[in-house]
């Protein structure tokens, strides 16, 4: 299987649709994959900038992942339906998704520290269960927490 | 049930440290596990040994490898103690006891908490047993150098490219 699915931002909508208009970014295909949890909301923390990007293996992106699995995904607890970072290619990360039954939390994102959040009423994710931990090293070119040897 | 290097560790179902419906195989990955039996967040040993498992998930987290708790403690305690540990791996609570008698890994000389007793299988990927630690004495428990030795051994064997490829 293919470790990633485009998802397409404009700064507003999301689409699953590679061609559609807006940035396009690899994230965890499983999130795309199966029934769609319907109502669901998405804190989309990125810019629709094409160069608003960082190394995935800069410290605040690695920390990031850290709080992710320390608290974030526990915080969430049953609201969470998945999460994914977003990846450029191999080495460039240029923001996260959260995707939750309820967008009460989302003021807490730990991913909006990196790039700023919009909220997204949204159709399209399947429910996938959080990473399990303490693996935060991605498997090249997918985006965490996706993609296996 | 055969626990023993070479056998087949079951696929255990049970809820995470915050409630959710998990899989053995499902934290796996695809990765080597490293698994831990654990009396539970009372135990002084316990403390001091997740202690040192935490200290640990430093280098689980950029080597492709997991870490996995197993204890009675219901899933709200597991997170308390989790967040007061820092640890960033996943509890498996078995607070309705379902696995505990199936893997005979009772402490019977606990007759307070009726807990698991303390023991660590490191596993490959597809959850056969590389080696199993009796920790009822807390020497017996696997030492980090015991679990970095057995990680490496596991993922020399099921990684393809542990040799450097040529191109």
């Amino acid at each position: 299987m293919k470790p990633f699915a485009f998802l397409v931002f404009d700064g507003e909508r999301l689409s699953a649709d590679p061609r559609a208009r807006g940035r396009r970014l690899r994230m965890d295909i499983r999130c795309l994959s199966g029934e769609p949890v319907k109502g669901a909301f998405a804190h989309v923390c990125a810019l629709a900038r094409a160069d608003a990007a960082l190394r995935y293996d800069e410290p605040e992106v690695q920390q990031v992942r850290r709080d992710a699995l320390a608290w974030w995904i526990p915080l969430l607890g049953a609201e969470l339906v998945c999460l994914s970072t977003f990846a450029l290619d191999a080495s460039r990360y240029a923001g996260a998704v959260t995707v939750a039954r309820s967008p009460d939390r989302f003021g807490e994102d730990p991913f909006a520290r990196l790039f700023p959040g919009t909220l997204v009423e949204t159709d399209l994710f399947a429910e996938v269960g959080p990473p399990p931990g303490p693996v935060v090293e991605r498997y090249a070119g997918a985006p965490w927490p996706g993609g296996s040897f | 049930m055969a626990l023993a290097p070479g056998e087949r560790f079951p696929d255990l179902d049970l809820p995470d440290h915050t409630g959710r419906a998990r899989q053995l195989s499902e934290l796996a990955g695809g990765d080597p596990i490293a698994l831990f039996s654990s009396r539970g967040w009372w135990c002084p040993k316990e403390q001091r040994y997740m202690r040192e498992l935490t200290r640990l998930q430093d280098e689980f987290e950029v080597a492709y490898a997991r870490i996995v708790v197993l204890s009675v403690d219901p899933p709200e305690v597991q997170s308390a103690f989790r967040a007061g540990l820092g640890a960033r791996f996943t509890f498996l609570s078995d607070h309705e006891r379902r696995w505990l008698p199936r893997l005979e890994l009772v402490e019977r000389t606990d007759t307070v908490h009726d807990p698991y007793r303390p023991a660590g299988f490191t596993l490959f990927p597809d959850l056969t047993v590389h080696r199993a630690y009796n920790g009822y004495w807390y020497w017996g428990r696997a030492t980090p150098e015991e679990i970095r030795r057995d990680m490496r051994e596991i993922t020399r064997s099921v990684r393809a490219d542990w040799e450097v490829p040529e191109d």
